[in-house]
């Protein structure tokens, strides 16, 4: 999993604040928690200088169209979609009893994860139990996954 | 059961059944768009490249030329009507329509007949069907298991779905609490699978390379009070701990793997296993077969026989031979066949190459959805239906359960039974 | 060239399991001609011991041989937590049934989970096709 380090390592180490952060590491570890894009960093976007790095970086984070409020990530190339989170989620469990909770496919749209085309995807991220005011760390969904599909960051 | 429409609240679903492999889901949902599957939810990644079906279909051929349908049957037909010793072979992924026609046309033409389950689950379905293994449904598994052991078995990559739908993880009628607390999740293997990484550490119990008759008989010594012993010494005070979580099992369930079934010499050691498990908690064995219909083959050749595979029909005697002689590795070694049908399989593939090399000189015929490394190999070459997808059916799951399939596009291609039909009715 | 590219790379036997993977799986229900089988297919996977003792590097092509055949393919670190060397891993595909013998014991069964190869570098050679292997 990418780390804080490597992502400062490819950054302007200028601490130039037009990103709004302080510094350039406070910037890594908005962009690790995906909270801000590769973009926000404007040298990094229109000098040239950086061009390749910019590159690296973009690679380094592409996961970030897929992640979630909560932080979590699936990683599709991963995904088998044997649907061990779906039917481990205990919101699943609770929202679905007699589809997902049963090992069937999702009958209710309140669900967070459901196998569409073969590969997992999340949705009602808010109803997450990591999300919110008395959230709690909950990992149904990453010790199912026999493939380490699944994270949060 | 397949094929319902469920409705839950505003939630409307027309359900298929997925023939990816022997779980054969049966709530899957397609949405289809100008007769083309453009998705296909809940299943797994393997089931839905099945489903959407292969980039390379199987064309209409005879010697490597495109020729129509008619054509090609008369030329199966009379390669089947000259060859002195042909076999008929595959069936893993026909529907148990075709497979009664396969055996017809075995009887018509005194041909040898077999399966896949030859050489992989073969002697595992016969042992149940002879009743001398105790087993159960996969929905008993659902909700009534509380131990459930993968030996020589990697479900999350050989049946995605079998841990979520069935095994471990859904909640049933005695299992509403949740697998953390419910289920014991148990791998015996050589190696540490994706499916052992989900047992907790002290339930993944890595065995030698055929070990396994050994670990057996360990595992009755220390059912049975006695110290377990191996020549592998294997830590005694795991296989006691072992044996306890096993004896103490309200349902058990043993999931046997090509693993198991390839490491056992003969089927004792697993007899006395679950005899011993048997007389001290309830425990039952599910082989884990990999083609969709692999056991529907095996029911119906048992049904017509009494024997689930390995034949030779004779036309001068009603009593067909039987016995691994018959069995198309060692018909194949001994070079005894002269034509092949091949159904539904592709024995090049999955053949080791010494023997598989032997239909290379003999007259083939191959009746698939895709182009195999069999048909490209073929005299004749003949595309059918894609079962479940674009043809209905009948096939039997890994756990002898009955399940209809419903077609979900149409096609101009044959099913698999009409082309045997068509055959038959040339010879 | 360097000094090294003169020597001849070792030789081991490894005891060879084969197995399944469901990623290999999907590229066989899409085409078994297609470039991801083969990519997936033809490979073999490693201990790091067994690495090094090759002299090779993760990704290298090495060839395979026993009484039955001879193919090239990829060696892999097998990512397995556990040490298994001496111990190979394959898929079961046609280029490790290039290799499964079947024993003259007459019951119609190939060794498809235990068999005997000699495996060495073979540095820069093609994997071999699936066209080739038949």
């Amino acid at each position: 999993m990418t780390s804080v380090m490597e992502i400062y390592q490819l950054l302007p180490k200028t601490n130039c604040k037009q990103c709004g952060k302080s510094t350039c590491m406070a910037f890594a570890v908005d962009l690790l928690a995906r909270k801000l894009k590769v973009d926000d960093c404007l040298p990094m976007v229109n000098n040239t200088k950086y061009s390749s790095d910019y590159d690296k970086l973009n690679k380094l984070i592409t996961p970030v169209s897929g992640v979630t409020e909560t932080g979590l990530i699936v990683h599709e190339d991963k995904c088998i979609g044997c649907g061990n989170c779906v039917v481990a989620c205990p919101v699943n469990v609770a929202a679905d009893p007699f589809g997902a909770g049963s090992g069937k496919a999702p009958t209710s749209d309140k669900v967070i994860f459901k196998v569409e085309d073969g590969i997992v995807k999340a949705k009602n991220v808010q109803e997450c139990r990591r999300f919110g005011e008395n959230k709690t760390i909950c990992v149904a969904c990453i010790d199912t996954c026999p493939t380490k599909a699944i994270e949060f960051v | 059961m397949v094929f319902s429409v469920f409705r839950f609240g505003d939630y409307l679903s027309e359900y298929f059944v997925c023939t990816g492999c022997a779980l054969l889901c049966d709530d899957i949902e397609v949405d289809v768009q100008e007769n083309r599957i453009n998705t296909v939810n809940a299943a797994c990644r393997k089931g839905v490249a099945r489903m959407k079906g292969c980039t390379d279909p199987l064309v209409c051929t005879v010697d490597g030329k495109e020729e129509g349908i008619d054509k090609a049957v008369q030329k199966a037909a009379s390669i089947l009507r000259d060859a002195k010793n042909p076999l008929i072979f595959g069936h893993g992924n026909s529907s148990s329509e075709a497979q009664k026609l396969s055996i017809d046309l075995a009887k018509m033409t005194g041909a040898y007949i077999d399966d896949t389950s030859s050489f992989c689950q073969g002697p595992l379905v016969e042992a149940i069907l002879q009743e001398k293994l105790k087993t159960c449904t996969l929905d008993d598994v659902r909700h009534r298991a509380d131990v459930i052991i993968f030996w020589g078995a990697d479900p999350s990559n050989s049946h995605p779905r079998h841990l979520s739908r069935y095994s471990y993880y859904p909640r049933g009628k005695e299992r509403q609490r949740g697998w953390e607390e419910d289920r014991t999740l148990i791998s015996i293997d050589i190696r540490r699978s994706d499916t052992a990484l989900l047992c907790k550490d002290e339930r993944f119990y890595r065995i030698p390379i055929s070990g396994d008759a050994e670990f057996m008989e360990a595992l009755v010594s220390s059912l049975s009070g006695k110290v377990p012993k191996t020549s592998f010494d294997y830590e005694k005070k795991r296989i006691l701990e072992l044996s306890n979580v096993l004896r103490k099992a309200k349902f058990g369930v043993i999931c046997a793997g090509l693993g198991l079934v390839y490491s056992l010499e003969q089927l004792d050691p697993l007899f006395k296993l679950m005899d011993k498990l048997n007389e001290l908690s309830d425990f039952h064995l599910i082989p884990m077969v990999g083609q969709y219909n692999m056991r529907g083959f095996n029911h119906n050749l048992f049904e017509e026989t009494g024997y689930i595979n390995r034949l030779k029909f004779d036309p001068q005697n009603d009593e067909p031979l039987h016995g691994p002689e018959y069995s198309i590795v060692e018909t194949l070694y001994n070079k005894k066949v002269d034509a092949a049908l091949i159904i539904g399989s592709d024995p090049l593939s999955s053949l080791p190459y010494s023997i598989a090399q032997n239909l290379k000189d003999i007259p083939l015929i191959t009746i698939d959805p895709c182009q195999t490394l069999t048909a490209s190999r073929s005299t004749v070459t003949i595309p059918c239906a894609l079962g479940g997808v674009e043809a209905d059916g009948t096939a039997v799951r890994m756990d002898g359960a009955e399940v209809t399939l419903k077609k979900i596009i149409k096609t101009d291609r044959l099913t698999d039974h009409e082309i045997l039909k068509m055959i038959m009715e040339a010879i | 060239m360097g000094f090294g590219d003169f020597l001849t790379l070792p030789e081991i036997k490894l005891r060879v399991v084969t197995c399944r993977n469901v990623f290999q799986n999907t590229a066989q229900e899409t085409s078994r001609f297609g470039e991801d089988y083969e990519r997936l297919s033809a490979v073999i996977m490693l201990d790091p011991k067994d690495i090094t003792r090759l002299s090779i590097k993760d990704g290298e092509t090495v060839a395979l041989r026993n009484g039955h055949g001879k193919v090239v393919v990829k060696a892999q670190r097998s990512g397995q937590e556990d040490a298994h060397s001496g111990i190979a891993y394959m898929l079961n595909s046609p280029w490790s049934n290039a290799l499964v013998p079947v024993p003259d014991t007459g019951k119609g069964v190939p060794k498809y989970k235990d068999f005997e190869v000699t495996v060495q570098g073979s540095k820069g050679e093609k994997v071999t096709g699936i066209k080739q292997l038949f």
